[in-house]
């Protein structure tokens, strides 16, 4: 793994246009997949196939869940949309809002608050403050920022951005991760879609400079490429494009509509719902201008999952319900599409258990030719990834981020565990446990954070041993060869989920000794590379 | 221009998006696709590798026991003209397993060299060439027995629309085999058997001569059409170069004039029948005893100078005694009938293919009758013994 900086990584990047062909080459592709995707429900329905009907039906749930993503996804990505570029006007008023709490870099702030310096559309840089550390006060003003102190406030950032909403004026807020570098031409690719006085928010991309330091950080950024690519163009073709709480600039007007900030685990999220719900817009744009982190380590990881999957869901229980009167069935369905995703917590653990129960009791959900299940199935499949490799025409950064993202499905294998958490929490709304930062043995956190795979992995071989013995020594010459094609079939797929299980089990191991040092040293701003139109 | 190009990219669309749908149709297509039958050979190969490693392990057992019947096993020469008394059992437990042929072997004591199935026509992937089983047949030491029924109606016309419709393909359906319109079954199952390069026996269209049970009965079809269709069913096997299979010609004695179905003396390697003493379990039937049902029947049987097979071999134990039944079949079926060659225990727990409530054929727990029929087991003969010594 290259430990040092990519090259090209600090130059301004764009998803290219999307021409009339190629999107009906992703019509005909999608067209393909739905007809095919038919053709394996018809089969799959069939009632000889049920062996077992309470796993049948849980299976089944599994199977379709999964199916079900798959084709919102395209219904999704049907309706990419970029849009055009628009020129922003001189006179408008910017504000860029960062905030620091206890416990982050100093040095890491020199950076950000240095590059929000270089950005170059007239603007007021902020410094939302609560580490009572003088030195933070030092830093903003010496990059002629304002620092606004604002301790003791709930709704951790949320707070913060409403408190500094009411000491502030400017009519367009840029909310900025203390962790990005925005480039100098930032606001210029933003400014402009706010011409259109009904937009609420412009959203841009967000991509990282530090996903080779470890597999955690590539798997987590390989998870993002297709949302902050194809995904949210197509959300914004839907009407649906999302705020994601950094990177995004509002309009104050349009925040102070629905009473500031959400605030919450999910904050970005219920502010998105709460502005389209106000009947504001929004706007995504596909562009790299700026960068920053993503977890480097699998325990930062698995804590902003386990966030993430809680804030998710109480959108969906508390928040959605509400507005969905309000809110277009292309915005219910985009945003219900969010929701869904962490289901894949309940979903894993049980095609994960499937081989394991055949093996060990014989009783299988399905009766299933295998050779039918894959002549069935794999069309499916090769359409589905064929679709998701020829949208990637549309990553904001294709040079860098085109792939088949296997480390990121590893290390979404790896959160079934925390997704399942995340699940269970919101359902018998539950807070999130204090995780406190960990000091203990190097020992003990891997085994803390590997446990789940590792005992996947241990389940695998004892099984592989146990099913060799029992087959070549025991099982009766009479059953031997007539059930051989379903053992082996079953044991291939319980070999696949093992394979795949080692990413988490990598990734916990290089926890134990995460990167050291500070990326943003890596960070040479005079290197970032963008045209200012229209400067 | 701009509106031509329109056209033209819409109509390229349309043509690539039906275009990818036809070709992964046509690539995952049911049981036959390449998909499959990739997996199929996989699966095979993997059976097969399991099952060396395990006879490595566990050493030859059971094949090693019946090492005798290994010329049987790889030469068709030899099992068309056998020179010992084979035992067989159709047992109810396959295809999903063969314990049910190993218990019954331990229980009589009798080897099993012949291991039946059941085998009917149609799309199905279960109605396809049992390669499967046949494997694991052979794996055990045994020569496989294909009862091969043609059920005319279960191929879709969807598939094959120049078949008649489904309602009207019984009748006729033996002239329609000779006619070559079901040529494209034929050929792929010829095609496998040739593949799988060891004695298999097949007993096709048994019971022609039945008008109550099968489609492919005199109801439905005349003599000099069963003919034709097993002459036509041969010759594409021949063709195939399926010559490991031994042809098992297959009539039910009880109706009279069974001897019109005989399709000659180079088409037929073995002679079969059943010979299932239903007891008074139906209204229609009474206890035979097994001259009664096979022994009458014999002489003109023997007059085919083929070995004679009795197929489904059994009694219930309803009115009468069954182990005196079974004891008086085989204790001096040697001498008595010397032509049989193979009597195959029908070992079927549930059958209600003739009967409203199911009958229960199996002798495997029926220790009085295993006392009766226990003998010493057969002596394997000098591969150069002549025959009937």
């Amino acid at each position: 793994m290259v430990r040092t900086l990519t090259p090209g990584l600090l130059t301004w990047r764009r998803a290219p246009t999307i021409t009339t062909a190629r999107r009906m080459v992703l019509h005909a592709m999608i067209g393909a997949g739905l007809l095919l995707l038919v053709r394996f429900a018809d089969w799959w329905f069939r009632a000889d196939h049920v062996a077992n009907v309470p796993l049948f039906v849980v299976l089944s749930l599994a199977v379709w869940y999964g199916a079900g993503r798959i084709v919102i996804g395209w219904i999704n990505v049907a309706r990419m949309r970029i849009p055009d570029h628009m020129d922003a006007p001189s006179d408008l008023t910017v504000a860029v809002f960062t905030t620091s709490s206890p416990g982050e870099p100093l040095s890491m702030f020199e950076k950000t608050l240095a590059a929000c310096s270089h950005i170059s559309y007239p603007h007021t840089t902020y410094l939302l403050d609560d580490t009572r550390n003088p030195a933070f006060r030092e830093t903003a003003e010496r990059h002629g920022a304002v620092w606004l102190e604002l301790t003791d406030l709930p709704g951790a950032k949320a707070g913060k951005i409403n408190a500094a909403l009411a000491r502030t004026s400017e009519n367009f807020i840029l909310v900025l991760d203390p962790d990005h570098v925005p480039f100098p031409n930032f606001l210029h690719r933003v400014l402009g879609h706010f011409t259109d006085a009904s937009v609420g928010f412009v959203q841009v991309a967000q991509a990282y400079y530090n996903q080779h330091r470890s597999f955690t950080a590539a798997g987590a950024a390989d998870q993002t490429y297709a949302f902050y690519g194809p995904t949210q163009v197509g959300l914004y073709g839907h009407g649906a494009a999302v705020a994601i709480g950094a990177n995004c600039t509002f309009r104050r007007e349009a925040l102070a509509s629905i009473g500031g900030h959400g605030i919450g685990l999910a904050e970005d999220l219920v502010t998105s719902i709460r502005l389209h719900a106000a009947g504001w817009r929004s706007v995504y744009v596909p562009e790299v201008v700026s960068r920053g982190l993503v977890p480097e380590d699998l325990g930062s990881f698995f804590k902003q999952q386990l966030k993430w999957a809680r804030g998710v869901y109480e959108v969906m229980f508390a928040e959605l319900p509400h507005a969905a009167r309000s809110l277009s069935w292309r915005q219910v369905l985009s945003y219900g599409a969010i929701g869904t995703y962490y289901l894949s917590g309940i979903t894993a653990p049980m095609y994960l258990a499937i081989p394991y129960v055949y093996l060990w009791t014989g009783v299988q959900p399905a009766s299933m030719l295998f050779g039918e299940f894959i002549a069935m199935g794999a069309p499916v499949a090769i359409v589905a990834i064929a679709i998701y490799l020829y949208c990637q025409q549309w990553l904001c950064d294709g040079d860098r981020e085109r792939g088949l993202h296997l480390r990121g499905l590893m290390l979404k294998i790896a959160c079934w565990p925390v997704f399942l958490h995340g699940t269970l929490l919101a359902i018998i709304r539950a807070d999130i446990p204090y995780i406190p930062t960990a000091k203990e043995a190097v020992r003990g956190r891997f085994l803390r954070l590997a446990w789940p795979s590792l005992l996947l992995l241990l389940a695998y071989f004892v099984t592989l041993g146990y099913t060799l013995y029992d087959r070549l020594l025991r099982e009766s010459a009479g059953n031997l060869m007539l059930s051989s094609q379903a053992v082996w079939g079953m044991m291939a797929f319980a070999t696949v989920s093992a394979a795949l299980s080692g990413g988490g089990i990598y990734a916990a191991w290089q926890a134990r000794n995460p990167p050291t040092g500070a990326t943003w040293d890596d960070i040479q701003l005079e290197a970032i590379q963008c045209d200012v139109v229209n400067a | 221009m701009r509106r031509r190009k329109r056209i033209a990219l819409t109509l390229a669309s349309m043509i690539a998006s039906v275009g990818i749908v036809l070709a992964l149709i046509f690539a995952g297509t049911a049981s036959e696709g390449p998909f499959a039958r990739v997996l199929h050979t996989l699966g095979g190969i993997v059976g097969r590798t399991e099952n060396r490693a395990a006879l490595r392990l566990r050493g030859p057992g059971r094949i090693q026991e019946l090492g005798w019947l290994e010329r049987y096993r790889e030469d068709p020469a030899v099992t068309m003209a056998p020179d010992t008394l084979l035992f067989g059992v159709f047992d109810d437990g396959i295809p999903a397993t063969l314990n049910g042929v190993l218990a019954l072997e331990r229980a009589t004591r009798f080897p099993m060299a012949i291991v039946q199935m059941y085998g009917a026509w149609g799309d199905k992937p279960v109605q396809q060439f049992p390669r499967t089983t046949l494997d694991a047949i052979h794996a055990i030491g045994s020569i496989p027995l294909v009862t091969w029924e043609p059920w005319l109606t279960d191929f879709e016309n969807s598939k094959h629309p120049s078949l008649p419709l489904r309602a009207d393909r019984d009748r006729g359906g033996l002239q329609a085999i000779a006619s070559g319109q079901y040529d494209f079954y034929i050929d792929r199952w010829a095609a496998e058997a040739a593949a799988f390069d060891h004695v298999v026996m097949i007993r096709f269209a048994h019971e022609m001569n039945d008008p109550y049970r099968s489609p492919w009965g005199p109801q439905n079809n005349e003599p000099q059409h069963f003919i034709a269709a097993w002459r036509r069913v041969v010759d594409r096997f021949n063709a195939a170069g399926a010559t490991n299979v031994v042809w098992v010609w297959s009539p039910h004695v009880a109706y009279a004039g069974w001897e019109q179905y005989w399709p000659g003396d180079e088409y037929v390697d073995w002679v079969a029948t059943g010979a299932l003493n239903y007891g008074t379990v139906a209204h229609w039937s009474k206890w035979w005893t097994f001259a009664e049902i096979f022994g009458r029947h014999y002489p003109s049987l023997a007059g085919l100078n083929k070995p004679i097979m009795i197929a489904e071999f059994g009694s219930v134990g309803v009115g009468g005694n069954r182990a005196e039944w079974y004891s008086q079949a085989l204790g001096n079926l040697e001498l008595q009938y010397p032509q049989v060659r193979a009597v195959l225990f029908f070992n079927m727990r549930r059958d209600n293919t003739v009967t409203y409530q199911a009958i229960d054929w199996s002798i495997a727990a029926d220790s009085a009758t295993l006392g009766a029929i226990r003998r010493p087991l057969p002596a394997p003969r000098a591969p150069n013994q002549p025959a009937g010594n």
